[in-house]
């Protein structure tokens, strides 16, 4: 390759590798050899601080949390936009147009605009303190973009598919669960690989709905005290936390890239 | 008593009707091509049918009983789409079984009806194959396949061989036929080629923006349209009109003068007609003459297409076994007026 190409992606690439570089070097070290040097290479590891970060700051059950709650939304966000999106996409029902385009709007609006009305509506349900509230919570959030996806990738499917099917004398639920779902799957694993990122980044809805439980993020976010930080107890835990997601990323890898393409679908 | 029966039955989308009051029975067993050119609306009657498209109005009957709100998949019809419509993740065996799998009958019957569906189709070394590893002509055989399966009383075909190339085209036209002689089924076949209508079907109607303009068996249509847009749609190459006007002895055509026709109308004197030639009756050396120039001469090995023009400018195509006919020169074509068919200027038939 070109040099002119080589450098500044061999740049590019060291900004995204040199933060993980620093977490776990710096994980591994004592918070005393952190101090002494705090950029050097760790000399004598230790994986005392992920033994203290998995128990004496709770970061196992916050994991735990985690990965219920990301994962009960992430089933429910795609069993539900593709619902929708078959409904919407090849179904023919009053007020089609309009219920798409309110959803289209609905994605326009930032959480942080909502958020009173979102947390009286969850007090007033007894959802706060539950797993289940956050995870409707996040499948509410992050719907609108979800079905939006799904519809505008069922609109490139084939109609007849469908009629052929109904001839076939399938219901429109066999019809969705033995057609639209497997059809549906590249597109249903780039929103599946999505939305469990942004569920299990997601600090601000987690705070709001789990205040005593807590989920991974929420979990590292209070390591941090208001004068001192244990940096290398930090670092273990944001390693802990992200490690999920560099399994999840190394396991489907192929099928993320490939994702791309489909994000690139007009509706 | 026929089997399907259509009433007046009108089908309007968002206020643009689209067919208009169509009546038409078709009987058990009868091999019926829905024939017209494009936008005629043979797809939306056929859905209409199939219960893919709702009736505006008007009423449909299926072996005696009103279908107009049934569901598409109680109507006892199984339909094949010009897009075969196949599930793409499902081999083919899968394919074939999906209805009776969601009905949830028993696996050996299941087994048992896809086994004979591909014998019939020489479909089982395919059977486990995913359509994308299937030629065109296999995919349309699958097609087949997953209603014959269905054990239906109707089959409906939407253009199924338009996605075909020439060869195989006519191949699977023929095997149609044949899977008709042996399942007996009552077959609905919508298409726009008319060699199609003509070699398969035991009726044909032939639609126009809408509406029915003929009813008939091949044969029927073709000697005795109702009118010239049947006329000038059933045959290849397309009857030839020639603009003939009433006189005292007979018609004018251009120069030519020729007797008229045997009718049970008397023609007044002046009158303007439009006279209906077929290519293949100007093949022969007595009868009316018609003085031309030949323009093209496309030899086709048994027969020649010649395109000709009158000396009144009108062209005509005459289809000849053995031409001496050389582009530039002049030629003498005659035909048989028995054999001619007129029409009014509107197109309507006068007998
Ligand atoms: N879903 C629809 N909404 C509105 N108009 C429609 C719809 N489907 C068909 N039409 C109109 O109805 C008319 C008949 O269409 P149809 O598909 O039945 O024609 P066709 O005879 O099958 O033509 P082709 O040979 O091109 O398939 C056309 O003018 C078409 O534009
Ligand atoms: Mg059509």
């Amino acid at each position: 390759m070109h040099w002119v190409v080589a450098v500044p992606m061999a740049l590019l690439a060291l900004s995204c590798v040199y933060p993980v570089f620093f977490t776990v070097n710096n994980a591994l070290k004592d918070n005393k050899g952190y101090i002494l040097n705090r950029f050097g290479i760790v000399q004598d590891p230790s994986v005392q601080n992920f033994v203290d970060a998995w128990g004496r700051a709770h970061l196992g059950e916050y994991l735990f949390n985690s990965v219920t709650v990301t994962l009960g939304a992430v089933v429910l966000l795609l069993l539900t936009s593709s619902l929708a999106g078959f409904a919407l996409a090849m179904l023919r029902f009053p007020f089609r147009r309009v219920l798409f385009i309110v959803i289209l709007a609905s994605l326009m609006i930032p959480v942080q605009v909502v958020l009173v009305p979102f947390y009286r509506t969850m007090m007033g349900l007894g959802l706060i303190n539950t797993r289940f509230g956050l995870i409707l919570a996040y499948t509410a959030f992050f719907l609108p973009f979800c079905v939006y996806l799904m519809t505008a990738f069922y609109s490139r499917l084939p109609r007849e598919m469908v009629e052929a099917a109904r001839m076939d004398g399938a219901t429109l639920l066999q019809i969705w669960w033995n057609i639209m779902l497997p059809m549906g799957r590249p597109a249903l694993l780039t929103l599946g690989i999505l939305n469990t990122l942004y569920c299990w980044n997601d600090v601000l809805i987690s705070l709001l709905v789990l205040q005593k439980e807590r989920t991974v993020m929420v979990g590292i976010a209070a390591l941090r005290g208001e004068y001192t930080t244990n940096v290398p107890l930090l670092c273990a835990g944001i390693a802990l936390a992200a490690a999920p997601i560099i399994l999840l990323y190394i396991f489907f890898q192929r099928q993320i890239v490939d994702g791309i393409a489909v994000g690139a679908v007009k509706g | 008593m026929s089997q399907i029966v259509l009433n007046n039955l009108s089908k309007r989308f968002a206020g643009v009707e689209v067919l208009h009051e169509v009546s038409l029975s078709i009987e058990k067993g009868e091999f019926t091509v829905f024939v017209g050119p494009s936008g005629c609306g043979k797809s939306t009657l056929l859905r209409c049918i199939a219960g893919l498209e709702e009736i505006t109005s008007g009423t449909l009957d299926i072996g005696g009983t009103r279908m107009n709100d049934v569901d598409p998949a109680a109507r006892g019809l199984a339909m094949v789409f010009q897009s075969y419509a196949l599930y793409p993740h499902m081999t083919v065996a899968q394919n074939m079984s999906f209805g009776l799998r969601m009905a949830h009958r028993p696996k050996a019957e299941i087994d048992a009806k896809v086994a004979k569906a591909a014998r019939i189709l020489q479909l089982q070394p395919l059977l486990d194959r995913k359509p994308a590893a299937l030629s065109g002509g296999q995919r349309q055989r699958v097609a087949i396949g997953r209603a014959i399966v269905r054990d239906p009383d109707v089959f409906l075909f939407d253009e199924p061989l338009s996605n075909l190339d020439a060869e195989l085209r006519v191949q699977t036209r023929v095997e149609i036929a044949k899977l008709h002689q042996t399942l007996g089924n009552t077959i609905i076949y919508v298409t726009h080629d008319q060699t199609e209508a003509m070699t398969l079907a035991d009726k044909i109607v032939v639609l126009r923006a809408g509406r029915i303009e003929q009813v008939g068996t091949p044969m029927h249509l073709y000697d005795d349209p109702d009118n010239a847009f049947v006329a000038g749609f059933i045959g290849s190459p397309r009857m030839n009109f020639l603009a003939a006007n009433v006189t005292a002895t007979g018609l004018q055509l251009g120069q030519v003068t020729a007797p008229l026709p045997a009718l049970a109308t008397t023609l007044a004197v002046g009158q303007q007609m439009q006279l209906g030639i077929r290519p293949e009756h100007l093949d022969q050396t007595d009868g009316v003459r018609l003085p031309v120039t030949v323009e093209v001469v496309e030899h086709l090995g048994a027969t020649a297409f010649v395109h000709c023009r009158l000396d009144s400018g009108e062209t005509l195509v005459a289809e000849q076994r053995e031409t001496a006919a050389r582009p530039g020169a002049r030629l003498d074509l005659h035909f048989d007026i028995a054999r001619a068919r007129l029409f009014g200027t509107d197109g309507a038939r006068v007998r």
